[in-house]
C-alpha cells in the first residue's frame, strides 16, 4: 500500500508523526517491534534513508529501543507519554487558535455541546 | 559515506552532436540516484558509458575501476537492467541460472532459486512463454543472485502495468538495497518513484542541468499559487516556469527566499515531475 503523503511536510516527520499516533492510538503496542526499515520501504515505496531518519528520531526521544539484531521496540509506558504529550501539544498549540475563533463566533458551550451530538 | 561512482568530463560524440556533453557525476553508497530527461536527453549513452559498453572521452571511475580498460573485474560487483529483454528467449529459466553460474564469479544460485520460489515462475518454463513482467522478475533475481555493489537499471519498469511496476520497487528494496550499495534508475515514471529515491539528476540535450538531493530539492523549489495583484512584483523574483489558467497563475522559483515569496500568493512544495517540467521547459516568463 502506498501513503498520500503531505507535499509540504518532509515524510520523515510524517512517517515518525504516523507511528507516535499509532502508539497512542494502541495499534502499535508497549513491548512490540516496528517493522523493519526494508519492510516499510518497501510497502511504502520510500527510500529507507527516510525511514531510518524517522525511526532516528523515535530512538533520541527515547519512545523505542534497539535490541540487537533483534530491531526497535516500543518502551514500555510510551502510550501514556504519548497521550500527555499529545494533550499539552493540543493544549499549547491547536486549542488557542480553536478558542479564538470560538470566541469570534460568539459560541457558548451550549451550542458546542449540542452540534456535537447531532453531528457524531 | 564513500564514493562508488566517479564521472568526470564524460562526452561522447555521435558525429558533429553530443548525445553527452561534459557530464560530471558522483554516486555514494546508500544513494538511489534517479537520472531523468526527456527521450534522446542522453541517459541511454550514459549509462552505457558507465558500463564500458560504448567508448567515450572522459574520466569513469566505478568502484576503482576503468570500464573500459577493466570490464570484466568491474563486472563482478556491478549489474545492469537494460531496457530491452535481453535473455535468450529459447533458454529455460533454470538454463539462465546456470549459465549466470558458470560465467560469473559472485553468483549465488541459491539465492536466485529463493527468490524465483517467491512469485510464480516456473524454472521449466522458457524465457519465450513468460510475460514482460515476469522476464523482469527473472533479472531481477539474476541481480539479487550476483549481490552487486553498484546496480544500474535503464527504465526497468518499461512496459510494465502498475503492479508490477511498484511490484518491482518493492523487491529492490526489500531484497537488493542495503546501505553499502548504490543504485542509478531511468525511468519516465518519475512521480511512482519520487519518494524512493535519494537524489536526483536532470539530464537535457546531453547535459546534467540539475543535481540535488530529494530532500534539499523541495526548499530548493517553490510553488506559488500567485495573487493577481502581484504578479509584476513576481516576475522579477524570476520564476522559472509560469503559467496561467482560469485566472490563476502558478509561478516555480528556484532559491527565492520563502519571505520573499510568502506575500505573493499560497507556497506549495512542488512535486520532483513540477520540477522537472519547470527546469526542461524553462520559459522566458
Amino acid at each position: 500500500m502506498s501513503e498520500q503523503w503531505n507535499k509540504d511536510t518532509p515524510i520523515y516527520l510524517q512517517l515518525y508523526q504516523q507511528v507516535v499516533s499509532r502508539i497512542l492510538d494502541g495499534y502499535i503496542k508497549e513491548g512490540e517491534a516496528l517493522p523493519s526499515v526494508r519492510n516499510v520501504a518497501a510497502q511504502y515505496q520510500l527510500n529507507p534513508i527516510t525511514i531510518s531518519k524517522a525511526y532516528q528520531m523515535l530512538q533520541d526521544e527515547e519512545i523505542v529501543e534497539k535490541q540487537r539484531g533483534k530491531g526497535l521496540f516500543v518502551k514500555p509506558g510510551m502510550q501514556d507519554l504519548m497521550l500527555s504529550r499529545e494533550r499539552e501539544t493540543f493544549l499549547t498549540k491547536q486549542w488557542p487558535s480553536i478558542l479564538s475563533q470560538i470566541n469570534r463566533l460568539k459560541l457558548s458551550a451550549n451550542d458546542l455541546l449540542t452540534n456535537q451530538g447531532e453531528n457524531s | 559515506m564513500t564514493s562508488l561512482i566517479n564521472v568526470s568530463n564524460l562526452t561522447k560524440q555521435y558525429g558533429e552532436k553530443a548525445a553527452v556533453d561534459n557530464v560530471n557525476l558522483s554516486v555514494k553508497a546508500g544513494q538511489i540516484l534517479g537520472l531523468v530527461g526527456p527521450n534522446g536527453a542522453g541517459k541511454t549513452t550514459c549509462l552505457q558509458a558507465l558500463l564500458g559498453l560504448t567508448d567515450y572521452q572522459g574520466e569513469v571511475d566505478i568502484l576503482g575501476y576503468n570500464p573500459k580498460t577493466q570490464r570484466t573485474a568491474m563486472l563482478n560487483d556491478v549489474a545492469y537492467i537494460a531496457d530491452v529483454a535481453v535473455l535468450p528467449k529459447w533458454m529455460k529459466v533454470s538454463q539462465a541460472l546456470e549459465y549466470m553460474a558458470g560465467v560469473h564469479p559472485n553468483f549465488n544460485q541459491s539465492k536466485a532459486e529463493e527468490f524465483l520460489a517467491k512469485t510464480n515462475i516456473s524454472q521449466k518454463s522458457q524465457i519465450k512463454q513468460l510475460s514482460k513482467g515476469m522476464i523482469v522478475q527473472v533479472h531481477l533475481a539474476l541481480i539479487l543472485a550476483i549481490d552487486a555493489k553498484v546496480l544500474i537499471l535503464d527504465e526497468p519498469t518499461l512496459g510494465l502495468d502498475i503492479l508490477t511496476r511498484r511490484q518491482f520497487y518493492s523487491h529492490l528494496l526489500e531484497d537488493f538495497y542495503t546501505q553499502e550499495k548504490c543504485i542509478i534508475v531511468t525511468t519516465h515514471q518519475i512521480e511512482e518513484i519520487e519518494h524512493i529515491l535519494t537524489d536526483v539528476a536532470f539530464i537535457q540535450s546531453g547535459s546534467i542541468v540539475l543535481c540535488e538531493d530529494t530532500e534539499h530539492i523541495k526548499e530548493r523549489f517553490k510553488l506559488v499559487a500567485v495573487n493577481q495583484e502581484s504578479i509584476e512584483q513576481a516576475k522579477e523574483l524570476k520564476p522559472i516556469f509560469s503559467n496561467s489558467l482560469m485566472g490563476l497563475t502558478t509561478m516555480l522559483f528556484d532559491g527565492v527566499e520563502q519571505e520573499s515569496l510568502s506575500s505573493l500568493g499560497n507556497i506549495t512544495s512542488p512535486t520532483l515531475a513540477d520540477i522537472f517540467v519547470g527546469v526542461m521547459t524553462k520559459e522566458a516568463c
